[in-house]
């Protein structure tokens, strides 16, 4: 057995028990059988977690009192345009000011549901999986301390944030590293609607694990516009998988933006259940330094009459490495299923690599799928053209390189969000001074 | 204006121009025709700049200076245009955005301030007008989903914009409905001037039946193998490029 499951099991046996027992049981027992996913797992094979085999994990702890300081964060939304912003520090939800009062969204701890709930609560656990893309979760379900369970039930026209803050001192002690796993639960009601930031940021120089999961549900004719924005300082491990389950005509955008850590694996599976549900999916994968981003998209047409899009742009520079892998199933009977899936990559550097892979599996006799992956550098055509128009080489790649990202960043509903993102990405790219230009 | 002497490039390892020798004054429109293959577009892309052209010999002057020896975007400051044969859609990038940054480096270089953001839509919008562009165009991005027409209307466009000394169309006519062809034809006669000059690249006769030049070349085998009037153009519409071609090797 590596270090790191040592350290992962003999937390669990420290823990008490809770309501959950049974689930966090079976989840647990899986993960110590399967172990840690490896280059053997389809899903993994361009992700070497040996390094991380050999490392001790121990508890993030545990703060939920006092404010949060995010020294470097950067905010997402400008005060006046959003409905609230939620705190989660190591994994646990600030919640100790009593629960907020937000027109249209609920929000409890996930204690807090199972102290009222539980067989609700348990709805939202699957069974355990040997599946490789959710290794983590299956620790994530054991080890999870407490999480956050919003519920929205009616048409709610401004984001909420939620701010996963990795805080402590983090350093490499004689117990390891610190772990946390975040857990999110979102449920939006029959014709609600709302847009959800999770941004994701670390504090200082720590260099913790983070492995986090949301769990999303969505009823007929909701909508949701989700974003999940990785943000954490170079030291830290990010595994984050979002499950994405769509009821009858709802529908989904969902942006998964890589901006920080040093090694991100973002997962994300959606299920589309029943007629007229539709996802977008957006992922902007961005490599700097000695990143390490790998990003798997799962997308299950279980219904006829869905429909799913998913576009990826990914950019490596310096010696980064991105990854994405896209798969779209489409089960028996699920006629007239509808999916694209487009990935591009742009390399920056000589010494950085993408990687993409687009899947299809397809069960059902009608369908229109269609997928196409390109990667390369900056058009030598397009360069040529904006350089023939007097504009000095350092304007043209800058130009061209935000015109690859265009297609995702203009999919944004929230502008403020997208600005700031923007900026973020920017400082990460070459010839940044010239790129604020075009903002 | 122009001097090529010798001018002999190689692409991808493979000559394709070998040895052209053209002048072009001020004020004048010369036409070079030629087959498909003959090195017409080379010529025009070694002009404008592009680096994986090699030039092994030969010199160009352009006002005097080593044309060779600048970069392309140096060259278009100096007021050289090249017109596309086939524009690149660039998705992402604005048309208004790309014209004003190519108007405001071509100013820069000359010293003179950027140019006023309502002056420039007013500018652009009377261009566009004349150029029977919708408005739509305004918002897209270059070249993006254009029509082989619209993005010929918009080569002569920016050329309108960025006034340049010489401007040299390529194939500028090509895919053009006879409608097109006249507004794509006043739009380069507009710009007839006795301190221009244009160099319009053809494989047929037709523009020059609304752009008069005041020399015909064939370029064949990479090089400039007759040169005449307009009357060399009608001459080459009735007997085919063979009878140029064959007139060499004999």
């Amino acid at each position: 057995m590596s270090a790191a499951l040592r350290s992962f099991e003999s937390q669990w046996r420290a823990r008490a028990r809770d309501a959950l027992q049974p689930i966090r049981e079976a989840a647990m027992q899986r993960f110590l059988k399967l172990g840690l996913p490896s280059l053997r797992d389809e899903t993994w094979r361009y992700t070497d977690l040996r390094a991380l085999a050999e490392q001790s994990f121990r508890e993030a702890g545990c703060v939920t009192s006092g404010a949060p300081t995010p020294g470097a964060a950067l905010s997402l939304v400008h005060g006046e345009q959003h409905a609230a912003t939620l705190t989660m520090i190591n994994g646990c939800p600030m919640l100790h000011a009593g629960l907020p009062e937000m027109d249209g969204i609920e929000v409890d701890s996930i204690r807090g549901l199972y102290d009222r709930d539980p067989k609700r609560l348990r709805q939202f656990f699957g069974s355990a999986t040997d599946a490789d893309q959710r290794r983590w979760v299956l620790l994530n379900t054991a080890l999870f301390i407490d999480g956050l369970y919003l519920k929205i039930t009616k048409p709610v026209p401004t984001p909420l944030v939620i701010r996963h803050l990795s805080t402590g001192d983090g350093a490499q002690g004689r117990d390891g590293a610190q772990a946390a796993h975040p857990r999110v639960i979102i449920e939006a009601g029959p014709g609600a609607s709302a847009i959800i930031i999770e941004h994701h940021l670390s504090e200082g120089d720590i260099t913790p694990l983070n492995n986090s999961n949301t769990h999303i549900e969505l009823g007929k004719d909701a909508q949701l516009e989700h974003y999940r924005v990785y943000a954490t300082g170079a030291g830290a491990t990010h595994l984050d998988s979002l499950d994405i389950h769509q009821s009858q005509d709802s529908r989904c955008r969902q942006f998964t933006i890589a901006l920080g850590g040093g090694l991100v694996r973002s997962s994300l599976e959606a299920r589309l259940n029943q007629p007229g549900a539709s996802l977008d999916s957006y992922s902007l994968l961005v490599g700097h330094q000695d990143r390490h981003v790998d990003c798997v998209n799962i997308v299950t047409h279980a219904a006829p009459n869905t429909r799913s899009r998913q576009t990826a742009r990914a950019i490596a520079g310096d010696v980064s490495r991105v990854i994405f892998n896209s798969k779209v199933i489409v089960n028996a009977g699920a006629n007239d299923a509808d999916s694209k899936q487009s990935c591009r990559g742009l390399l920056l550097s000589p010494n950085a690599e993408i990687d993409t892979r687009p899947q299809l599996e397809i069960h059902a006799d009608a369908v229109k799928c269609a997928h196409g992956a390109t990667t390369g550098r900056l058009d030598p055509d397009m360069l040529f053209y904006l350089l023939s128009r007097g504009l000095d080489r350092e304007t043209a790649q800058s130009l061209l390189v935000y015109a690859f990202l265009a297609d995702v960043l203009t999919g944004m509903s929230v502008s403020s969000a997208r600005s700031a993102i923007e900026n973020a990405l920017i400082s990460q790219l070459p010839d940044s001074q010239t790129l604020r230009k075009f903002r | 204006m122009l001097k090529i002497s010798d001018l002999t490039a190689r692409v991808a390892g493979k000559e394709i121009l070998t040895g052209v020798n053209l002048t072009v004054n001020a004020g004048e429109v010369h036409a070079i025709m030629g087959p498909n293959g003959s090195g017409k577009s080379t010529l025009a892309q070694v002009l404008a700049g592009r680096e994986d052209y090699e030039v092994i010999r030969g010199s160009v002057t352009f006002e005097g200076k080593d044309l060779l020896a600048m970069p392309a975007e140096q060259r278009a400051r100096a007021g050289l245009f090249l017109g596309f044969q086939y524009p690149v859609e660039i998705p992402g990038v604005n048309n208004v955005y790309l014209l004003k940054a190519a108007l405001n480096a071509k100013r820069k270089a000359a010293g003179e301030p950027e140019v006023d953001a309502y002056e420039f839509l007013a500018l652009i919008r009377q261009k566009m007008k004349f150029m029977q562009m919708s408005e739509s165009f305004l918002t897209r991005g270059v070249n993006e989903g254009f029509s082989g027409g619209e993005k010929k209307r918009n080569e002569v466009l920016q050329m309108l914009i960025l006034e340049p000394k010489l401007a040299i169309l390529d194939e500028t006519d090509s895919g053009l409905d006879i409608d097109a062809l006249k507004v794509v034809s006043t739009g380069v006669n507009s710009l007839r001037d006795p301190k221009r000059a244009v160099v319009l690249v053809t494989h047929y006769q037709r523009l020059l039946d609304y752009v008069i030049p005041d020399q015909v070349h064939v370029l064949s085998g990479g090089r400039i193998v007759k040169s005449g009037d307009k009357s060399l153009a009608q001459e080459l519409e009735r007997r085919g490029y063979d009878w140029v071609m064959g007139a060499q090797v004999a």
